[in-house]
């Protein structure tokens, strides 16, 4: 990953988190100020039902109150006291009297605790009323609530119970409201908010008792938990509800107990809260954290890229350079653009660059006097050997004519043939000299590697034959199939020619001759062996130097000449040698089929490389 | 002095003319007549609608039959002047009263005797002769004369698109299904033109809105509910009512399934306290009843106890190891019945039964009202055992043992559980004059004549 990708990201990274914990933050701040809302919406609810509940219980109370001070009441009180009722009874009495005065029961009972007539319950006449225990002590007491028991279930109610006295004997009046779906709707609500309400049984949760303002409710199994425990432990609870997968059905919802005259539980009020504002309001935070993020990332990107550009550019100027500089190129510099610490850095660089040239210049000086006085040394060396004969000659010459003068003729005859001989090698040694100066640049064509080592070995084959004493095997081994590559087979077959001589020089008491082609990808490797005398490792390491040879009569160009052939053709050559263990020359070539369509000359940068 | 004493003269005069006035039967004006039920059709033999003692005696004001049963229950020629049986009861002779013609002035034959017999009787062989019709039966019918009285036997000529014509006293003149009919006097009438013009029937009016109409002047004749009978007539109001003629009972839908369910059912029935409810819901109308006829029918329903025996239907209940709970149904219409039935299950439920209202179509017991078909209690018990799905008793002969072994049968299947023999009572108007009907409900309101005196 580059420094620049690198500080992308970290730019990016940190606008994200940034704006991720702001969104929490807000939406924390928002969860808890709903929660806050919610709780708040909840207890007025609360408070409000119970307005709602003791208006309503004032209510019953004052109707009942009203009832028993009637006429109606006074009479059947009387009639009742007196003992003459009439065979009719007052069947038909309660249900009148309770519509009248708006309540959904109503009973008469005498002072035996013996049903007169029955709202609710017409055929309960003359039955005891015992579906509340010690009901005389309520009167005069508050509203309170009490399950009825009807033909078609059980109710839970809001009764009071009044004494209507003349004579001896009272008229209990028992009238009540019911609580039901129509009790709940009406309840005034805020919007988002729901009142529903269980009636107790005591026992286990029963669904069917589980009603809300339009009926029997749906999913009441859910709330069995809740019920279950309110019936347990008697006080308010309060617990999040999921209606459904979707968040937006979540609703709280507080359970109160509503107890009987006995502390007993007779119904549970619950009061649902929808979360729905609050799952929407964190939705729309969600989305607008969205989009500030994404917007904030995208920024972020933009930013951050103009500023790792601004930041990175001169370190990739300083980077590319450095590659110049390792390719070879000293005169690379790059441009300082601040003052600061890259700009130092640019700087030192510059430096560097120009003393690292310095150096260079200053070696080349260095090598190409040393070359200058091995090239003389040679010079000298070679031309010091053929110099000697002639002084010799010359000097044989002279003392002939002076001291044997009718030898002269004979020795002038020897003399000019070793004279002429001696004049030869010299022209031999200046048309040496004079080819290496002169190596011509490949002319590329395709070429089958294989039949090019075949062909060297063919030429060599008489001669590595005709060593009676020191025979030499040739043993080729090439890959089948090999790719041909684009190379001047004249300079690539003189190359291969000096390896096969300089291996027939190592072995001068005969050996194995290998020659072996491989392919690897786009290379073509070519290997001249030889099981010689071998090479030290300081031989090895000079071997391709110019003018180094390790023979006794070598111009030591032979080498040197077939490094300058591989390294035209773009490819290298080294060796493998252990003293006495023989020796191998490895050259690997680049197929460079491509530069035959366009034969351009192999860069100089190259040869500069290759040399 | 003298002026005092023919003052007195002239006085007593007009007094005496204006009561012989009052007395006197008049003709003219229309009465209004209000009733609860509301029938779709008033074709005799129609069995679809509901039974009940104001849809016969509106059917009896269109529909003659060949004989009628006096208030002592004897029967009397109507539309036949003579029977005769041949041996064994099974082949019935009538001779057609001569004159007499339908609604639209043709002559009553034997055939439209005959052919009107047939539809609601399918299974008797009717034959039409030259001034009679012969009724051949499979088995002995020894009151065929009396069956022959029913309203249902009414005779009809029907027309195409289900006009029904009759020949009794009074024709319809405008008929409105289930809402209004309106009946006027048959001019050439073979018993003579009836006082009244006209008589106007409003149907489907409530109890409640019967009475009032009648408080208003607005109707002649009201329907009265068992339980206002007392009330009303406490009220000052005119109430006649007739013998018990109406079986409110309790009908199982299935037959027993088991010796424990007839235990059950039998604790159910010891468990009513009918003596409260009569006293109570019925205002002291009515009488508990523990046989499917009323007594004054048979003479010996008194034999079969309806009184509450509480601990012995408990004792039953005890004795029953699985005792299901059963649904109770009722005439959701009927304020009455809707109190009888909780009664029913409290009393129910004292005895460890337990018996839940409903008005669903389909409850294990339902709370039933069976009109007596006839005061001939040989007509009439096949009709209750009909009802509650029992089969019919096999009665051969006029022994009332026979007749009570035979209730007995019935009441030993189970099926249905007597509860009270009911009156059918209606209020009139003071304007109504000459007013008589027979034990069981029927109307005589050929002689009913209409009075100035209104509210």
């Amino acid at each position: 990953m580059t420094f620049r990708r690198k500080l992308l990201l970290v730019f990016a990274l940190t606008v994200f988190l940034s704006v991720a914990t702001v969104a929490w933050i807000v939406s924390l701040v928002t969860r808890r100020a709903f929660e806050r809302s919610n709780e708040e919406q909840t207890a007025a609810l609360v408070a409000q039902f119970q307005r709602e509940f003791k208006r309503n219980a004032g209510d019953v109370v004052h109707r009942v109150e009203a009832i028993t001070a009637s006429e109606a009441t006074t009479r059947m009180a009387l009639a009742v006291s007196r003992g003459t009722r009439e065979g009719g009874g007052y069947l038909n009495e309660a249900g009148p009297i309770a519509e009248s005065h708006q309540l959904d029961f109503l009973e008469f009972v005498d002072s035996h605790g013996i049903i007169v007539s029955s709202a609710q319950s017409p055929a309960r006449f003359g039955y005891p009323e015992n579906s509340l225990a010690n009901w005389p002590s309520l009167v005069s007491k508050p509203a309170f609530l009490k399950q009825e028991e009807l033909s078609d279930g059980t109710v839970l109610g809001q009764f009071a119970v009044r004494a209507a006295t003349v004579g001896d004997q009272p008229l209990y009046v028992i009238g009540g409201q019911r609580m039901d779906r129509d009790f709940l709707a009406a309840l005034e609500l805020p919007a988002g908010m729901r009142a529903m309400l269980y009636r107790s049984t005591g026992t286990l949760f029963a669904p069917q008792l589980l009603i809300d303002a339009s009926g029997p409710m749906k999913q009441a199994e859910k709330l069995s938990p809740l019920i279950d425990q309110v019936q347990k432990q008697g006080h308010d609870t309060t617990v999040l509800m999921h209606w459904s997968p979707d968040l937006v059905d979540d609703e709280t919802i507080h359970a109160i107990p509503l107890n009987g005259p006995d502390d007993k539980t007779l119904g549970i009020l619950l009061i649902g809260s929808s979360r729905r504002p609050y799952v929407e309001v964190k939705k729309r935070i969600q989305s607008a954290a969205m989009l500030v993020g994404g917007g904030g990332i995208l920024a972020a990107i933009l930013l951050s890229s103009w500023a790792a550009a601004r930041v990175t550019r001169p370190v990739e100027q300083l980077a590319a350079a450095a590659r110049e500089v390792g390719g070879g190129n000293l005169h690379t510099e790059v441009e300082v653009t601040s003052n600061d610490e890259v700009g130092d850095l640019a700087e030192a660089f510059n430096r560097m660059t120009r003393e690292l040239l310095e150096q260079k210049e200053r070696l080349i000086q260095t090598e190409r006097v040393a070359a200058w006085r091995e090239l003389a040394r040679r010079l000298a060396h070679e031309l010091k050997n053929p110099l000697f004969p002639l002084q010799l000659t010359v000097e044989n010459l002279i003392r002939a004519r002076e001291h044997s003068p009718e030898m002269f003729e004979e020795i002038f005859r020897e003399s000019s043939v070793t004279l002429l001989a001696e004049i030869n090698n010299l022209k031999q040694i200046i048309s040496r000299f004079s080819e290496f100066s002169k190596m011509p640049q490949p002319r590329l064509q395709r070429v089958q590697v294989n039949e090019l080592v075949g062909g060297v070995a063919r030429l060599f084959q008489a001669q590595l034959e005709s060593r009676n004493d020191a025979a030499i095997a040739c043993q080729l081994d090439l890959e089948e199939g090999l790719a041909p590559i684009a190379g001047d087979p004249e300079l690539l077959h003189r190359a291969l020619s000096n390896l096969v001589l300089n291996a027939m020089d190592a072995m001068r008491h005969g050996g194995t001759l290998t020659l072996r082609t491989r392919q690897d990808l786009d290379l073509v490797r070519i290997e001249v062996g030889d099981t010689g005398v071998g090479l030290t490792p300081e031989e090895c390491e000079r071997l391709f130097t110019p003018y180094y040879t390790s023979k006794q009569h070598g111009t030591g160009l032979g080498l040197a000449i077939v490094q300058s052939v591989i390294s035209d053709h773009g490819g290298t050559i080294n060796v493998r040698s252990q003293p006495g263990q023989g020796a191998t020359f490895l050259i690997e070539l680049p197929r460079n089929l491509d530069k035959l369509r366009a034969p351009v000359p192999l860069t100089s940068d190259v040869v500069t490389r290759s040399q | 002095m003298l002026f005092g004493w023919r003052s007195l003269v002239v006085s007593s005069l007009l007094f005496g003319m204006v009561a012989t006035a009052e007395t006197r039967p008049q003709y003219g004006g229309t009465l209004h007549v209000a009733t609860r039920i509301a029938p779709a059709s008033f074709d005799p033999a129609d069995n679809s609608q509901p039974d009940s003692v104001a849809r016969r005696n509106l059917s009896r004001l269109m529909f003659d039959t060949l004989v009628v049963m006096d208030h002592r229950g004897h029967l009397q020629p109507a539309l036949a002047t003579s029977w005769q049986a041949a041996p064994g009861s099974q082949r019935w002779q009538f001779w057609l009263r001569r004159g007499v013609k339908f609604h639209d002035g043709l002559p009553l034959t034997p055939e439209a005797v005959a052919a009107s017999l047939r539809v609601p009787n399918p299974g008797w062989n009717v034959s039409a002769g030259v001034d009679s019709v012969v009724i051949e039966r499979e088995a002995a019918a020894p009151d065929l004369p009396a069956e022959l009285a029913r309203a249902r036997n009414g005779i009809a000529k029907r027309g195409a698109g289900g006009s029904v014509i009759g020949t009794g006293p009074f024709h319809a003149s405008d008929w409105q299904p289930g809402k209004k009919l309106s009946l006027s006097a048959y001019e050439e009438y073979w018993g003579g033109r009836a006082f009244l013009d006209a008589i106007e029937v409003e149907m489907g009016r409530s109890n409640r809105d019967q009475l009032i109409a009648l408080e208003l002047g607005k109707t002649d004749i009201a329907e009265v509910a068992t339980e206002q009978a007392q009330r009303t007539i406490g009220n000052g109001r005119r109430v006649v009512t007739s013998a018990p003629v109406e079986l409110m009972a309790l009908v199982f839908s299935r037959d027993k399934q088991s010796s424990e369910e007839g235990k059950q059912r039998d604790a159910l029935a010891l468990s009513i306290d009918r003596a409260s409810i009569r006293s109570v819901v019925l205002q002291g109308v009515g009488e508990p009843s523990g046989a499917l006829l009323p007594n004054w029918v048979t003479g010996y329903a008194f034999v079969f106890s309806s009184d509450q025996n509480l601990g012995r239907a408990r004792q039953e209940r005890s004795e029953i190891q699985h005792a299901p709970a059963w649904t109770l149904g009722y005439d959701a219409g009927d304020p009455l019945a809707r109190v009888i039935a909780e009664r029913i299950a409290l009393n129910a439920r004292d005895a460890g039964i337990t018996v839940q209202t409903t008005m669903s179509a389909n409850p294990d017991l339902r709370l039933t009202r069976l009109v007596l078909s006839s005061p001939n209690p040989r007509i009439a018990l096949p009709a209750v055992a009909a009802a509650a799905g029992v089969g019919a008793p096999n009665l051969n002969s006029n022994s009332i043992d026979e007749l009570y072994q035979a209730e007995n049968a019935i009441l030993q299947t189970q099926r249905l559980v007597p509860l009270f023999q009911l009156p059918a009572g209606f209020a009139l108007s003071s304007a109504l004059q000459d007013w008589s009907e027979d034990r069981d409900g029927t109307w005589h309101m050929d002689d009913v004549w209409l009075g100035s005196t209104r509210p």
